[in-house]
């Protein structure tokens, strides 16, 4: 086997793995900042697609108003899924929560598809197919954008977690009761990490959809996302960006590798497979925290 | 009313414990159990095979997942690929000219052997985690049966399922096949009433309410796990079993399908935790209801004169019933075999207002 | 035994808890704190005085319990409505029983995130302050909390509820598995910055002995209900105080202490 191409495939692998950060970045906000895992994540990044071309095509507002207008509904979107599914449920058993994130999910989708139908739409980014070369590389010039854009988000939440506000939505992870005991609105912070989830799904929506149009296939990020956020650790920003590039070269690898073994489609197992190894070998992930035991 | 309590003395413990200690709830099973052995002479063929059928072997399959979501506490959410592994056991066994009776016992055990893997998941992790490791182990089955010829009889392939026989006898009525589904939701229903009695149960319940803890009085927690896996998962491998031979008569890799588990999900979390008359209302409602809505919205579309494009007819439904699950768990997150309960409650002390509990 | 009107800070007025609208938590409890008080709250386990702290700080509605009847005032306000936050605001500060600090913050971060409610020159203000009561918390502001020793994270806790400045410090229970000298010790700052900044404490305590060391009153709590109310010398002094919770002298037959306390527990 060419060397050559493996190496291509594991960079290219590696910008896609980026992008799957997007999404898990999305799920981690979450996560670290209310302990609730977001099984909505992908749902999320589909409907922001969605809104963007709504604004776009049906408003007739150029693209990148669109995008802006988009991240203020989905912010809104976001404060309004905490008030309505899941206050009430706070401090309930986790089978509630990842239940009702669960139908958040299909909620979303559905509803996504109810109003916009299964055809598949462009999302008319302007980037380039003309691939990049790096020395006798071809990179792929679209995952290379997404992967910047990654890169990018990943240090403005590292920066974030470290406000004030930031410290605060960790302390509500850690404890609700003693949050509330100290005065925090928790009800506000988490309706806040909701929100910036859904701006975070919003930039995943664009840039997925520009690569792979938009259409029910960016729900099913979801497994991509999820399997990233473990392996990073569910509460470890850098943890889901180094796991993300982890996940897209063992999918290039294994797609050059395993697809003529096994007859093709072997990514998806490969999503599994990582998924279950992780939690079954090491279920905080990378780098993600571990319950403190003192004894 | 029709419950009632006043004058029930039971005067040993027997009677205090039995299956239903109150005489209105034992009549209403044998009126209930004689309009099922009746269905076929009131009912048409097309209610009676396409609603009462199908809703039959999913109750039975919900109870399956029940046993495992609402006693034993462990999430799964690959149970509709256990349900996978049983038909196609199932049928493959029929087509190597295993009677059908003995097939779907092999079902049941094969889907036993390949579920308990999720037992072991459960084992080294819970909640959130092992809610992702079945949701991937689903993933991973979907995968292998599809793309293993073997199983699937090629990729994109419909396997047809002979018919069915017993005891020599071919069964393809209407009204027989509909018998052996009713047979099969009583026999899951009896054994399910019946262990929450024995200590398997009581242990299940143990292991739910914290499995530590249980540990410390003596219950070997993965021990229960693992009986509680591999139980659910015989019943899930004859339920889909049923399901194939009763209701589909063929086989394909989307029957099984990951949003299959999540309907069979969203059956016990609607029909209510740990209820088992709960999975039988759940599993009419979430079968009913996207036929029920459609047909609604239709008319409502004509009453106003617009249309609406297929597509929206499609996933309408989808939609509407992860509109389900969010307000039942924010409503009654235990769900309509509580507000059954409930009723219930109510009626047996009425006209006073509370409930000797 | 009652104070004058005007100077209390904090006032429960015949107040009684309902978990899940059923079971009744307490009934008819009335405790004043005077301003620049320290008052203690004594009892054996679940006999109501976490639901009584929590009546107060407003974190029963996270559990499904709510205040069906009776009132209580802070500053002469109600303030049965308001939410956790503000109450915290108002000025009062609830540490719970058990710590809770927030494991996975350093101290330095459990600091600031409890100064939500006030001003970031506020919080750095206060930051000093609470480090010069606690400098053991200084020297090791930079671990993850949840690795402090037991007296640590207690001193975390009172200092994390003193970053929300308030005029009514509640602790629940913070003598919980502490040795002996970091009791005294804890209970000592307490006792200094009660003195030293006229802050009143509500302080719940099983260890009566170390409570009754520091506070100027005392309620005693029985299922539910308050059973005593007297100055901490006289309820020092008191025979069945004595008895109960600082352990007796004289070993009196079991018999009649069941017969006794069941009398007692009807007696208000």
């Amino acid at each position: 086997m060419d060397s050559m191409l493996l190496l291509e495939s594991a960079i290219n692998g590696a910008l896609v793995g980026l992008m799957y950060s997007l999404v898990a970045l999305g799920i981690v906000l979450i996560y670290k900042s209310s302990s609730v895992p977001n099984l909505a994540q992908g749902s999320m990044t589909m409907l922001a697609a969605y809104i963007v071309l709504a604004f776009a095509n049906n408003a007739g507002a150029p693209l990148w108003l669109a995008i802006v207008l988009t991240i203020v509904t989905m912010f809104g979107i976001g404060v309004g899924i905490e008030r309505v599914a899941l206050r009430r449920l706070a401090g309930r058993p986790i089978i509630m929560i990842l239940m009702m994130t669960l139908g958040l999910e299909i909620f979303l989708r559905a509803g996504s598809m109810t109003i916009w139908g299964g055809t598949s739409r462009p999302m008319p980014l302007g980037i380039s197919d003309a691939p990049l070369f790096l020395g006798p590389l071809l990179i792929n010039r679209a995952y290379a954008v997404g992967a910047a854009v990654a890169i990018a988000l990943f240090v403005l939440l590292v920066l974030f977690f470290r406000t004030r506000i930031g410290v605060v939505l960790r302390a509500i992870s850690d404890d609700y009761t003693a949050a509330w005991s100290v005065g925090i609105s928790v009800e506000r912070g988490v309706a806040l990490s909701w929100a910036l989830s859904a701006v975070v799904a919003t930039i995943a929506g664009v840039l997925w959809g520009s690569v792979q149009g938009v259409d029910q296939s960016l729900a099913q990020l979801l497994l991509k996302g999820v399997t990233v956020a473990v392996l990073g650790g569910l509460d470890s920003i850098g943890g889901a960006l180094l796991a993300g590039v982890l996940l897209g070269i063992v999918e290039g690898l294994a797609s050059i590798v395993l697809d003529p073994l096994l007859g093709g489609a072997s990514r998806d197992l490969v999503d599994a497979a990582m998924l279950i190894l992780t939690i079954m070998l090491r279920p905080h992930g990378l780098f993600g925290r571990h319950d403190i035991e003192r004894v | 009313m029709l419950f009632r309590q006043a004058g029930i003395f039971h005067t040993d413990y027997a009677a205090d414990r039995a299956l239903f200690p109150i005489p209105a709830d034992r009549w209403m099973i044998v009126i209930l159990l004689v309009l099922a052995l009746a269905a076929p002479l009131y009912m048409n063929t097309l209610y009676l095979s396409s609603y009462m059928l199908p809703w039959l072997v999913w109750t039975a399959a919900a109870l399956g997942l029940n046993l495992i979501l609402g006693w034993a506490g462990q999430f799964h959410l690959g149970y509709a690929a256990v349900m996978g592994i049983g038909a196609y056991s199932a049928v493959h066994a029929q087509r190597a000219g295993i009677p059908w009776e003995i097939a779907i016992v092999l079902a049941g055990l094969m889907a036993a052997a390949i579920g308990s893997v999720f037992a072991f998941a459960a084992l080294r992790v819970k909640g959130l985690y092992l809610a992702l490791s079945t949701l991937a182990l689903q993933f991973v089955m979907d995968w292998t049966i599809s793309h293993v010829p073997a199983i699937s009889g090629g990729t994109q392939a419909t396997l047809q399922a002979p018919d069915i026989r017993l005891l020599g006898w071919p069964v393809t009525s209407d009204a027989g096949l509909f018998y052996v589904a009713l047979v099969w939701c009583i026999l899951v229903t009896t054994f399910m009433l019946n262990l929450r009695r024995t200590a398997l149960g009581r242990a299940l319940v143990a292991v739910r309410e914290k499995d530590y803890a249980a540990a410390v009085i003596g219950v070997n927690s993965f021990y229960f796990k693992l009986v509680a896996f591999a139980t659910s998962s015989f019943i899930a491998g004859v339920s889909g079993a049923v399901l194939i031979g009763t209701f589909y008569h063929a086989v394909t890799p989307e029957q099984f399908s990951v949003d299959i588990s999540i309907q069979a999900l969203a059956m016990v979390i609607v029909g209510g935790l740990g209820s088992i008359i709960g999975s039988y209302f759940g599993a009419a409602f979430i079968l009913l209801m996207p036929g029920l809505m459609n047909a609604f919205i239709s008319w409502l579309a004509a009453q106003f004169g617009f249309s609406l494009g297929i597509e929206t007819l499609a996933h309408l439904p989808h939609a509407l019933y992860g509109a389900l699950i969010i307000g039942f768990l924010l409503i009654e997150p235990l769900g309509l075999g509580k507000i059954y309960g409930n009723i219930r409650d109510y009626l047996l002390v009425w006209p006073f207002g509370y409930v000797k509990k | 035994m009652s104070e004058p009107i005007a100077a209390k800070v904090l006032s429960l007025n015949n107040v009684e808890v309902v978990y899940d609208h059923v079971s009744l938590a307490i009934k008819g409890v009335s405790i004043d704190v005077p301003v620049g008080g320290m008052v203690a709250l004594l009892g054996a386990n679940g006999s109501g005085k976490s639901t009584t702290l929590k009546s107060i700080s407003g974190l029963l509605a996270a559990e499904r319990g709510e205040v069906r009847r009776g009132e209580v005032q802070f500053l002469g306000r109600s303030i049965g409505g308001l939410m956790p936050q503000d109450r915290v605001k108002l000025g009062i500060a609830h540490v719970l029983e058990g710590r809770r600090v927030f494991e996975h913050l350093t101290p330095d971060e459990n600091l600031i995130a409890a100064s939500a409610v006030r001003s970031r020159n506020d919080m750095a203000r206060n930051k000093d302050r609470v480090y010069s009561y606690f400098p053991r918390l200084h020297e090791r502001r930079t671990v993850a909390s949840g690795y402090l020793s037991g007296g640590e994270q207690q001193m975390l806790a009172i200092g994390r509820a003193l970053m929300t400045q308030p005029k009514l410090l509640m602790l629940d229970e913070p003598s919980l598995g502490l040795a002996p000298f970091l009791v005294a010790e804890i209970f000592q700052i307490l006792s200094r910055i009660n003195r030293e900044e006229g802050l009143s404490v509500l302080l719940v305590e099983q260890n009566a002995i170390a409570a009754l060391e520091i506070v100027s009153h005392g309620y005693l709590i029985e299922s539910g209900r308050i059973v005593m109310h007297d100055a901490a010398d006289a309820l020092k002094r008191n025979p069945d105080i004595q008895e109960f919770y600082l352990g007796g002298t004289d070993n009196k037959n079991f018999r009649d202490i069941k017969h006794y306390r069941r009398r007692k527990r009807w007696l208000t």
